[in-house]
């Protein structure tokens, strides 16, 4: 049986986003909202934050498979590394394989230079 | 008086919290997310993007606890077991599953089911990195918290 491909989709992220991010879920770390301290510590600058990041694989997710990612979607991910303001970040799925009566696909978030920020495995029935 | 994870033990649960996903909550959280998928979305009842419970209960629970500054999100397994509507009232319960101190970071992983209508609807387990000393810098090669 063949498993579907998922489309991927790609965003831009701006601080302005983040800021919006932060208002809309209540996580103001400073990190992510405070330029100035983000900038004293070895990260040396504001970064998004993961959940943020993370919710471009599960709206790429839900373009592809709709209701069933919303009842029965499972993700399982480590974030990389950060992804700032400026970055392009692209969620992909691949390597989608049938596993009893669920399709599971490795997942990521990489940025405009390749690098992995997010990498995973997400499950869904069919 | 909110207090600092990192002053939690591992087994500590945490007080039951209830929270209402309002439209106006999801169009903010879609926008902030620069979410397209209105169709699906609406196709499923009106439901939040999943992920978005799990966002928003965790800033329900910033409530009662804090983040020390510089907090870096390590890893997130969440599981989705139905659609949450606009509107939904949203039971959230949670636990500090485990708590160590490694390299300089206290590692803390939280565990959160929640509930919409007395079912299970999405289920997280989120390991976060917090500076032991909060005087000290992030770093390392993570994404945020």
């Amino acid at each position: 049986m063949s498993v579907p491909a998922v489309a991927a989709l790609t965003k831009q992220l701006s601080q302005a986003q983040i800021d919006a991010y932060a208002e809309a879920s209540g996580d103001h770390n400073p990190i992510h909202v405070d330029e100035a301290f983000a900038r004293a510590t070895e990260l040396g600058g504001t970064i998004a934050h993961g959940m943020l990041v993370l919710a471009f694989i599960s709206e790429m997710l839900t373009a592809a498979f709709g209701r069933a990612w919303l009842e029965s979607g499972r993700l399982d991910v480590r974030f990389r590394a950060p992804a700032r303001p400026g970055d392009t970040i692209t969620a992909r799925a691949s390597a989608g394989k049938q596993i009893d009566d669920s399709l599971r696909y490795q997942v990521e978030c990489v940025n405009q230079t390749g690098e992995v920020v997010i990498s995973g495995t997400a499950q869904v029935r069919t | 008086m909110a207090f600092s994870l990192t002053d939690l033990a591992a087994g500590h649960v945490f007080q039951p919290t209830t929270f209402t996903i309002t439209a106006a909550m999801a169009r903010t959280y879609r926008d902030a997310v620069d979410d397209q998928q209105d169709a699906a979305y609406a196709a499923a009842g009106g439901a939040v993007p999943p992920v978005a419970v799990a966002a928003l209960a965790l800033g329900s629970l910033l409530r009662e606890v804090t983040l020390p500054p510089g907090s870096l999100h390590a890893s997130e397994s969440l599981e989705f077991r139905g659609p949450v509507p606009e509107g939904a009232e949203v039971q959230c319960r949670a636990r500090l599953a485990q708590r160590s101190v490694r390299a300089g970071w206290v590692v803390s992983v939280l565990e959160t089911e929640l509930f919409f209508d007395g079912r299970p609807a999405v289920t997280a387990r989120a390991t976060v990195l917090s500076p032991a000393e909060p005087s000290a810098p992030a770093s390392g090669r993570l994404g945020g918290a």
